[in-house]
């Protein structure tokens, strides 16, 4: 699903954020990448957007080479891959049901289908009853499943997510974790940045620790080491 | 493309203004001012150039011929003027012509030239009558006439003409720089206006690109969101210029009947053309380059 050989990516002339990564994960997958901030893990996640391109090495993706794709292709890459963020992203002057289907949308999905996929995919979250919620009338972890809803509606065969419990308490960052193994289970590749190391410890999957832009270590069941 | 998705773009356009209702009407409420300003700026321009071309208009070279020419210089000098490249207007004024236009002139104290309308006693001289194509002209067309035979003198009043044209070169000069000025203003105003109501949807441009929306997707709701600002933008001062000058245009011609304004529909004309241009050019042009400033995700 994701294969990289010898990257490199650099920003400007000086920082170097990524150096010889070399990494394949595998349809169904769930893979933590941990490592402090500033260690690479943004910049990965961008390279597997294709929102940066990389300086250097092989980057592959669903068997697409990103450094051969095309610009307007780019769209068509990213329906593939659902992205969840720390800080939800979602649009505060629209309601939940409205955010979900705002993903279906701008794919040119037919009304008739958005109307019968989003009641679904907001029950599978747990959000059938705030469907006409506001955003901010939600508590955070909601605003995550909201979040999430979004990332799956187009059932992308991956899953991405961008420090997804930085915003909130451990018991419900528990619960969204919960949500992304659920969804893992019925066969979507998740891959999952952050640095809650009792989080990545308690669910025993695979993970990538990255320390100043390198792979320092890559563990099936593994646990969130220190870097050095 | 095809016209469903068009009514599709056009339909969220719609949607997007009503969403953002204030943010909206706002932005309609600046380019509508800005194009109030200049189009009514263009309306008295367009008046007080019409009023020095009139004024312009009036300015003529009269030709007195020599007591002394005869036939044969007479001749010639007519076929001189009516073949002169510059010379618009040539009309011949016997003599006997001017006594009766002095006649009426002078109305009830027409008596007074009793006695002088025999032929031989006439004071008065042949004359031609002549106007230039551009009046600017006059004073150097008048000198040339002067040179030719048969020309006993030439009045154009030199001394009042020249300062004449000065005012109007002037005039429009002014006119012509507010215009450029207030044009200039009006497509700063409106295009940073329809920016900020992209600028205040940057994130939702952003999610946008994050769930895999083409860049055209993106861009084609907000192109018709800024046509249809600027039209709406346009048609308001567009409506309000048009009946106020119609009551103005009307009020002027009860009262004022030596003044002739420029017709409501000829300067109409000109200001659909003018301000529909800007309001929907600026519109279009303003989302579609904002747009793509948010669009490199």
């Amino acid at each position: 699903m994701i294969e990289i050989y010898h990257l490199y990516h650099q920003y400007g002339d000086e920082m170097v954020a990524l150096r010889d990564i070399n990494l394949v994960i595998d349809r169904g997958e769930f893979v933590f990448i941990v490592g402090a901030s500033g260690a690479g893990k943004s910049t990965l996640l961008k390279l597997f957007l294709r929102e940066v391109r990389p300086s250097r090495g092989h980057i592959k993706i669903f068997g697409r080479d990103l450094a051969r794709l095309k610009n307007r292709e780019i769209p068509y890459l990213r329906r593939n891959i659902g992205m969840v963020f720390q800080d939800f992203r979602l649009l505060q002057d629209r309601n939940v049901y409205e955010n979900v289907a705002f993903s279906m949308r701008v794919t040119g999905a037919p009304v008739r289908e958005i109307r019968k996929r989003v009641p679904l995919t907001l029950e599978l979250v747990g959000l059938k009853d705030k469907a006409f919620k506001r955003p901010d009338e939600l508590s955070g972890g909601e605003q995550q499943r909201v979040c999430v809803a979004r990332a799956i509606i187009n059932r992308p065969a991956m899953v991405i997510a961008d420090e997804p419990t930085g915003n909130l308490d451990p018991v419900t960052a528990m619960e969204i974790l919960n949500l992304l193994q659920e969804i893992n289970i019925r066969g979507t590749t998740v891959i999952v940045a952050t640095h809650a190391r009792e989080l990545v410890d308690r669910l025993q999957k695979r993970v990538i620790l990255l320390d100043q832009g390198r792979i320092i270590s890559d563990q099936e069941r593994g646990v969130y080491l220190n870097a050095r | 493309m095809h016209v469903r998705s068009l009514l599709f773009f056009f339909g969220e356009a719609l949607k997007n203004i009503v969403r953002h209702g204030w943010m909206s009407i706002a932005s309609i409420a600046v380019v509508s001012i800005t194009l109030l300003i200049l189009g009514s700026f263009m309306v008295v321009n367009y008046n007080v150039s019409l009023l020095t071309e009139d004024i312009k208009e009036q300015v003529q070279i009269v030709v007195y011929i020599d007591e002394k020419a005869g036939e044969g210089i007479r001749s010639q000098l007519q076929r001189a003027l009516v073949t002169h490249p510059e010379l618009e207007e040539v009309r011949y004024i016997s003599k006997e012509e001017a006594m009766e236009r002095l006649k009426r002139q002078m109305g009830d104290r027409a008596f007074l030239l009793e006695g002088y309308e025999e032929k031989d006693k006439n004071p008065l001289r042949d004359s031609y009558e002549l106007r230039t194509r551009v009046p600017e002209d006059i004073p150097r067309v008048a000198r040339e006439i002067m040179e030719l035979p048969g020309v006993g003198y030439v009045d154009y009043g030199s001394g009042i003409v020249e300062p004449l044209f000065q005012f109007t070169g002037v005039v429009r000069w002014i006119g012509f720089a507010f215009m450029v000025g207030l044009a200039l203003t009006a497509v700063f105003l409106i295009s940073h206006t329809i920016r900020l109501t992209v600028f205040i949807r940057r994130k939702e441009i952003m999610i946008m690109k994050y769930v895999g929306a083409t860049d055209w997707f993106i861009r084609w709701p907000f192109i018709f969101e800024g046509l249809i600002l600027g039209l709406v933008g346009a048609v308001v001062p567009l409506v309000i210029i048009f009946y106020s000058y119609g009551a103005a245009h009307r009020w002027v011609q009860g009262n004022i009947f030596f003044l002739s304004l420029i017709p409501v529909e000829e300067i109409m004309e000109e200001l659909i053309r003018v301000l529909a241009f800007l309001g929907i050019t600026l519109g279009v042009l303003g989302s579609a380059i904002s747009v793509r400033r948010f669009l490199k995700v």
